[in-house]
């Protein structure tokens, strides 16, 4: 029955390899042994005072608790700094036992002191990361009250002082409906929930928690540990990103522009409702689908793995799903994303309205013309009247006084203006003639180079430098060349009499070309007179001519405009009395005529495979 | 009285025809005559010697006579000499409104009005003699009565009537081919 006794040296083996240091003192503090443990930290220290071991110090503690242990005979625990066999500082604990001898006195005290320094320091670090973790975090007991919280939350919620976590977080007075903590409780387990709370400066704020179980050794949760993640900003960004997308939503549908965006195999991702309309097709049944062949410029079929391409035709038509020819202005643009390819987006504005309101533009100024012209007529037909009532007037004048000269004078008056009126009609005929332009793709360079070298010789025998300026790279547009020609003609004449009737020395004509901003431009620049301001406003008017001495018949101006307005362009002057003047003749290369017969070719731009890049 | 010998006007005009013919209507009046084909021509005869009245073109290179009328104005003296403006544009948009402005603004002065090209001889030297107080002189100037008619037909002319007079001769044609 009886165990077999258990010998003291192994007793003493055990106490030598203890993790624990042991040693034993006397009354006088003096070290009387030791194990190995203590060795390791303090060093072989049999006969030295225990302060001077543990504390370095010189006399007793004053406070020593081995003293109170020798006086009371109670055993005690204590939390102890001190400096190890190295000099480092050390924390430990220590229990502090009496030991008696046969009698029952007290005769020495045993210490055993358990190093304590690298749990102090996990203490620390674990302390330093509940404080600074960027969310709140909050220790519940079971009543949900905070026992403890960290900085960030002080900061937002206030100090806990035992109030509710409801309390804290939400200024309720009940416990929330959804409460993580309470299920944390009741299964032992990590709960996840989002809340909206308040600051304490009223601001809302917006959290996710997260709770934790702290166990006790018997496996029951007596606290629970919340950690919220703030979430408030991402919160507002996710609420304006809405808006923005709800904006940006009501901006696509209802836009002018048809919009149709693909994915990167080309299946209609969007479609507003202008792009139902000019595509005549329903979205319905068109997204999710391979957008038709016809919707997609080449461009974007190609551009799959290449970077960003845009194709942009001001001026193009498109056929649609309905069959219909349309007019539009037609951009396509590829989606990338940081490198990779997204698919695209075709947007087209229907220019049908456009072009029709333009027509009636185009017609409503050429009635204008035409009704300034009739306006005129009767007033050019006075002038001519007059001149042949004042050779009328002469020649029988002359007559009745036998004065032969007079008669003469009078009969020239009457030859002169005979004449007049046989060139004002050819002119009038000739300007009120519906001849049909013949649209051909003209060089411009070429059309003004024909018009200076007719007025060469003219120019040289007035005396006047005639100087060409062509810019290089002027593209060939669809013109009338006949008509262009006509024009520049006038001008040229008309630069030519204005420096013939200035005095200036040094008189020069210069005729220029260019390019830019959509626009071809043909000007013709004198330093001649210039035009007086009162006249500058009549220059376009039929018949109104102040090149006295009976050159010109006023119909130049009218004729250049009539036929610059049939290429949808216009005339524009600058013009400054005694320094000269510049007529300019613009046309906007997207008003230009197209011929007929290759409209079908020029109409297959948008969808062709050769000239769809901008 | 004084006579037309002793008054000088100035005739401006850019037309040598219209210029011309003026100046022999005048000089057949009795009047000593000068000319200028334009605004600043006319300013060179003025200072040359201040005329005692201008027959005065409205629209004419250089300088229009709109613009000369402004100039004159400004010299206490030369805005005395009395204008009659001869225009072939008072009634369309090239010079109704210069003329507006002139009539209104009363820079002009002498018989304050103007006369419309073609002019009648008669009643241009009638305006002149008045406004210059001399008595016309009994010269008969040669009658261009049915260019008066034709004149006044012209004026009066409107488009309806013209369209049926075409329609009538048009009808009348087509029946005597028949």
């Amino acid at each position: 029955m009886n165990a077999p006794a258990w010998p003291v040296s192994r007793a003493q083996d055990l106490l030598e390899e203890m993790p624990s240091g042991v040693m034993v003192m006397d009354r006088g503090f003096h070290i009387v042994d030791h194990n190995r443990a203590f060795v390791d930290v303090y060093g072989p220290n049999v006969g030295r005072p225990c302060y001077q071991v543990y504390k370095d110090r010189g006399t007793p503690c004053p406070d020593c608790p081995a003293q109170q242990t020798f006086d009371d005979g109670r055993p005690r625990v204590l939390e102890e700094t001190g400096l190890d066999r190295n000099g480092q500082t050390i924390h430990y604990l220590a229990r502090v036992v009496p030991l008696r001898d046969e009698a029952g006195e007290i005769t020495h005290v045993a210490a055993i002191t358990t190093d304590l320094t690298a749990t102090k320091r996990l203490q620390r670090e674990y302390q330093t990361l509940f404080e600074k973790v960027p969310c709140y975090v909050a220790v519940l007991n079971r009543d949900r009250r905070v026992i403890k919280a960290n900085e960030m939350f002080r900061r937002t919620f206030g100090e806990p002082r035992g109030d509710f976590c409801y309390k804290l977080f939400k200024g309720r007075r009940t416990e929330c409906e959804d409460c993580p903590a309470d299920k944390t409780f009741q299964d032992g387990r990590s709960h996840t929930s989002r809340h909206v709370g308040q600051a304490r400066d009223g601001t809302e704020t917006h959290y996710v928690v997260s709770t934790a179980p702290l166990l006790q050794g018997d496996g029951e949760t007596t606290h629970v540990v919340e950690m919220a993640l703030d979430i408030t900003e991402l919160t507002s960004l996710e609420a304006k990103l809405h808006q923005a997308h709800i904006f940006r939503q009501a901006l696509v549908e209802n836009a002018l522009e048809a919009i149709v965006v693909i994915d990167e195999s080309q299946r209609v991702l969007l479609m507003n409702k202008a792009a139902e309309k000019l595509w005549g097709a329903d979205r319905e049944t068109l997204i999710g689908q391979k957008a038709p062949r016809a919707m997609v410029p080449a461009t974007l079929r190609r551009q799959r793995a290449s970077t960003g391409a845009t194709v942009l035709l001001p001026d193009t038509t498109i056929t649609n799903l309905a069959g219909e020819s349309i007019p539009v202005q037609l951009a396509g643009m590829t989606i990338f994303n940081e490198g990779s390819y997204l698919g695209g987006a075709i947007i087209a504005l229907d220019l049908r309205a456009m072009k029709d309101l333009e027509r009636e533009k185009l017609t409503a100024e050429r009635l204008a013309a035409v009704g300034q012209t009739v306006a005129g007529l009767a007033h050019g037909i006075k002038n001519v009247l007059m001149g042949l009532e004042g050779g009328m007037y002469a020649f029988q004048s002359g007559m009745s006084k036998g004065d032969d000269e007079r008669m003469l004078q009078g009969w020239q008056m009457l030859e002169e203006n005979i004449n007049r009126i046989t060139t004002f009609v050819k002119e009038f005929l000739e300007f009120a003639r519906g001849r049909t332009p013949t649209v051909r793709l003209v060089d411009p360079n070429k059309v003004a180079a024909n018009v200076v070298d007719l007025f060469k010789d003219k120019a040289e025998m007035a005396g006047i430098r005639l100087a060409f300026e062509p810019q290089a790279e002027v593209p060939p547009a669809f013109m009338d060349e006949e008509g262009i020609h006509a024009c520049l003609v006038n001008l040229v004449s008309n630069a030519l009499d204005a420096c013939e009737t200035s005095d200036k020395p040094d008189p020069v004509v210069t005729v220029r070309t260019h390019d830019h901003g959509g626009s071809l431009v043909l000007e013709v620049a004198d330093t001649g007179t210039g035009i007086d301001y009162e006249i500058r406003k009549k220059v376009f008017t039929t018949f109104f001519s102040t090149k006295g001495s009976g050159k010109g018949t006023g119909l130049g101006l009218l004729t250049t405009r009539k036929i610059v307005q049939q290429h949808g362009g216009k005339v524009a002057f600058e013009s400054t009395a005694g320094s000269g003047s510049v007529f300019r003749l613009e046309f906007p290369h997207d008003r230009l005529p197209r011929p007929r017969e290759t409209e079908g070719e020029v109409a297959d731009e948008s969808t062709g495979d050769e000239d769809a890049t901008a | 009285m004084p006579r037309p010998e002793d008054k000088t006007i100035l005739v401006v005009d850019d037309e040598p025809n219209v210029r011309d013919y003026l100046k022999m209507i005048l000089v057949d009046a009795g009047f000593e005559v000068v000319t200028a084909g334009d605004g600043e021509e006319a300013l060179e005869r003025i200072r040359e010697r201040r005329p005692d009245f201008i027959s005065l073109d409205l629209i004419m290179p250089r300088k229009s006579g709109h613009k000369l009328l402004f100039e004159l104005k400004r010299d206490r003296d030369l805005s005395r000499i009395p204008v009659l403006i001869v225009t072939a544009h008072a009634n369309d948009e090239m010079g109704q409104k210069d003329l507006e402005e002139i009539m209104d603004s009363a820079v002009m002065s002498g018989p304050g009005t103007y006369l419309e090209k073609p002019v009648n001889p008669e009643s241009y030297v009638r305006a002149i003699s008045r406004a210059v107080d001399v008595e016309p002189s009994a010269q008969k100037t040669p009658r261009t009565d049915l260019k008066e008619q034709l004149e006044h037909s012209i004026e009066g002319a409107s488009p309806d009537a013209l369209r049926e007079a075409l329609a009538a001769l048009r009808k009348a044609k087509s029946k005597g081919r028949q």
